[in-house]
């Protein structure tokens, strides 16, 4: 009862880059999803209903114009929580002793671009905002990257940003993971609370490895196997791969315009559980830096099942893994690395 | 001596028990037990997303900000489930809102029970218990008055029939779409079947943005100040009154007006900015303000349905019973109180020379807007 005494908690300073984007350009998808999580954070979807936050928006000088739009706009819903909006160019300014840090801004591959020109556009971006966050944010920054290539951004991210705690540093596959949740959901026909546990392993790219050998369904008579309930197997191993991967362009194709909604809230998710922990028997997925678990090569950012506690992650480990699972999650490490090498040329 | 023994060895038997059963009761209370999921309904859901005529894409954009902030229970609670009915009718609506319905179910919003996305009025409307209608008509560069008001005129009547009939006995509407206020009289007229005390328009974002500019100027947080009004009609023509307004110091709570000090300021560029804000965001996002309507329509609900805070009130678009010398039956906007589900007009409150002069001229611009939809009517 003491507990739910209202004390006024220290303002979290939350980090947005690339928030602003520039709107009117069809191909904004970042600027999109800065308009949509800056609300939800603001409203506590991020960090808990009590707990009142700083905004630091952060976007290039063309989007100048945009970034002051969003920062008009947000004292004009008078949210109880947001405390102050700082938007600037100035990433110096911007990373100063943020807690939290949302990386959206990035150049996304669009079509006929060849990977290593996508990677020689993002590789400076991250080293530049590494080396300022290194030097200006808390000591224990928890960061999460969402701009594509979000694994690889992360990892030049941590490479720059030594000071970071490597565990720190996160990517984004949890819309992947709530996808994968919600197309068991409807294939079983129950609600998507009531299943868990699916795993997305590796990349967050149409390599993805959505996999359901280890989700389970809340049903009357218990926690069932979703490999139980749902026995064809060639369904989990083809179009519930198929659809999880490829569901960003189906949404497009329905759309015309790309995954802003869920996308803004699969990163509230991600750091709500990472802060205030996952439920008992929960995992989720996490793009981050692991320890060589289930023979995946370290030195890359990888995403794994975890579970959260204390604001802390640690992987679920001993899951069986079967030979296709196992090839699966070897040829995405196998993609990560080349990724990781083309990164490395573009810094010589 | 006994029986003070007694007595005592009993107290010491009694309390403990006491005190078990108010912890008990006390956790029994935070027991979760699932409720039944409010069907809420949002018109103009799809919109135009892809086009960039920032006028015709703004009730779209407005729907896609609300959407995912209803599944998060920002306008219900975080204990309430919901089920979202998705409806519009511009062309090509059928795969815009089935796309938002694909990502609705992408999210795994735990509080959303299910999404109806659909084109047909009579399914998007039964038994939903909340109405946030988005779609309308705002006018067009180049567009006659008169094709503005008769476009929107025939499609409240529509919705308001659908509504009247298919509709939960006590739902709640909120009209947002412009001219809001007008429209909203419409679906009155047309929807007897749904209490007139149920059909209400949005003038939260003004009273937002107001707090805001006060909250500015006076270099404390939105939070701390309140009772703000917002008198009239939802256009450029709103009356934001801050004559009754307080803020919160720590040698407790003290009148806006008499810490502004500065009566010009209030009365003329404090008004300009607050009735031409949404204006002055276009300019600056060269979109129009989704974010901040969206955020206004969920606090509109969530007080309406849960009540204010005390001693704080909210503005309101509601049905008139003539409070304050306003034309009984206009939808006006006025200070309110909420509790239970219901909301009352806040009664006595002083209207000077100046407040009263722009009341009179805001209900006059309703009355017009009025009289011209009944002339719109007769001609359909």
């Amino acid at each position: 009862m003491w507990g739910s005494m209202k004390m006024e908690k220290e303002p979290m300073k939350v980090l947005v880059t690339g928030v602003a984007g520039m709107l009117a350009q069809p191909d904004s998808l970042f600027g999109q999803i800065g308009y949509a999580i800056a609300p939800m954070i603001a409203r506590g979807i991020m960090l808990g209903p009590n707990q009142p936050m700083i905004l630091h928006l952060l976007d290039i000088a063309p989007a100048t114009e945009a970034l002051n739009g969003v920062k008009m706009e947000l004292p004009d819903a008078a949210f109880p929580l947001l405390k102050e909006v700082h938007a600037t160019t100035d990433i110096t300014e911007t990373c100063k002793d943020v807690n939290i840090a949302i990386m959206l801004g990035g150049f996304p591959r669009k079509e006929g671009m060849e990977r290593k020109d996508m990677m020689s556009k993002n590789v400076p971006i991250y080293k530049e905002q590494a080396s300022a966050l290194e030097e200006h944010a808390a000591s224990d920054c928890k960061v999460l990257v969402v701009a594509n290539p979000a694994n690889t951004n992360a990892l030049i991210l941590k490479e720059f940003a030594p000071s970071i705690p490597e565990k720190n540093i996160t990517c984004l596959t949890r819309l992947d993971h709530n996808r994968a949740l919600s197309q068991i959901a409807e294939r079983i026909k129950v609600y998507v609370t009531d299943v868990k546990n699916v795993i997305i392993w590796g990349n967050h790219s149409s390599t993805q490895y959505p996999e359901a050998n280890h989700a389970t369904v809340t049903s009357i008579n218990g926690e069932r196997p979703v490999k139980e309930l749902d026995t064809d197997d060639l369904w989990l191993k083809n179009e519930f791969i198929n659809t999880v991967q490829q569901r960003g362009t189906a949404i497009i194709k329905a759309r015309k315009a790309s995954s802003v909604l869920s996308a803004a809230s699969a990163p509230c998710d991600h750091m709500l559980d990472w802060v205030l922990g996952t439920p008992k028997g929960i995992w989720l997925s996490m793009g981050a830096y692991f320890d060589g678990s289930y023979g995946i090569p370290k030195d890359i950012i990888y995403s794994f099942p975890v579970k959260c506690e204390k604001g802390k992650w640690s992987i679920v480990k001993g899951l069986k893994i079967d030979e296709f699972s196992r090839a699966k999650m070897d040829a995405i490490a196998k993609d990560l690395i080349d990724e990781k090498e083309v990164a490395h040329s573009c810094l010589n | 001596m006994e029986y003070l023994e007694l007595l005592l060895k009993g107290l010491v038997v009694l309390f403990p028990i006491a005190f078990c059963c108010m912890l008990i009761t006390y956790k029994w209370s935070f027991r979760k037990i699932e409720k039944e999921p409010t069907k809420v309904l949002v018109t103009g859901a799809a919109g135009m997303l892809a086009q960039y005529d920032i006028l015709l894409a703004f009730p779209g954009q407005i729907g896609y900000a609300i959407l995912p902030m209803i599944a998060r229970g920002v306008m219900l609670g975080p204990d309430q489930p919901v089920t979202l009915h998705l409806f519009d009718n511009i062309k090509q609506a059928d795969e815009a809102l089935n796309g938002i319905k694909m990502e609705l179910i992408d999210a795994a919003f735990p509080l959303l029970k299910g999404v109806i996305a659909t084109t047909d009025i009579v399914e998007a409307c039964k038994d939903v218990n909340i109405a946030v209608m988005l779609g309308g008509f705002p006018r067009k560069e180049g567009m006659e008055r008169t094709d503005m008001m008769s476009k929107n005129v025939s499609m409240y009547m529509a919705q308001a029939l659908a509504l009247g009939k298919h509709a939960a006995a006590d739902c709640k509407v909120l009209v947002f779409a412009k001219p809001s206020n007008t429209n909203a009289l419409i679906l009155k007229e047309f929807a007897p079947s749904i209490s007139e005390k149920n059909i209400t328009c949005l003038t939260r974002l003004d009273h937002n943005r107001a707090l805001s500019q006060i909250a500015k100027r006076l270099k404390v947080h939105a939070s701390d100040v309140k009772n703000i009004i917002i008198w009239g009609n939802h256009s450029s023509t709103h009356y934001p009154d801050v004559n009754h307004a307080t803020f919160t110091t720590k040698d407790g709570e003290r009148l806006v007006r008499e810490h502004v000090a500065d009566d010009h300021w209030l009365k003329t560029e404090f008004i300009k900015t607050v009735q031409h804000r949404g204006l002055a965001i276009i300019k600056a996002r060269k979109a129009s303000s989704a974010l901040s309507a969206a955020s206004a329509a969920c606090d509109h609900i969530r007080d309406w349905v849960f009540g204010t805070p005390k001693g704080t009130w909210v503005s309101m678009g509601v049905c008139s019973d003539g409070s304050y010398g306003i034309e009984p039956g206009l939808i006006y906007s006025f200070p309110v109180r909420c509790e239970n589900g219901k909301w009352s007009i806040v009664q006595g409150l002083k209207i000077d020379e100046f407040s009263r002069a722009k009341m009179d001229a805001t209900a006059k611009e309703l009355i017009e807007e009025a009289s011209f939809a009944k002339s719109c009517l007769n001609e359909q």
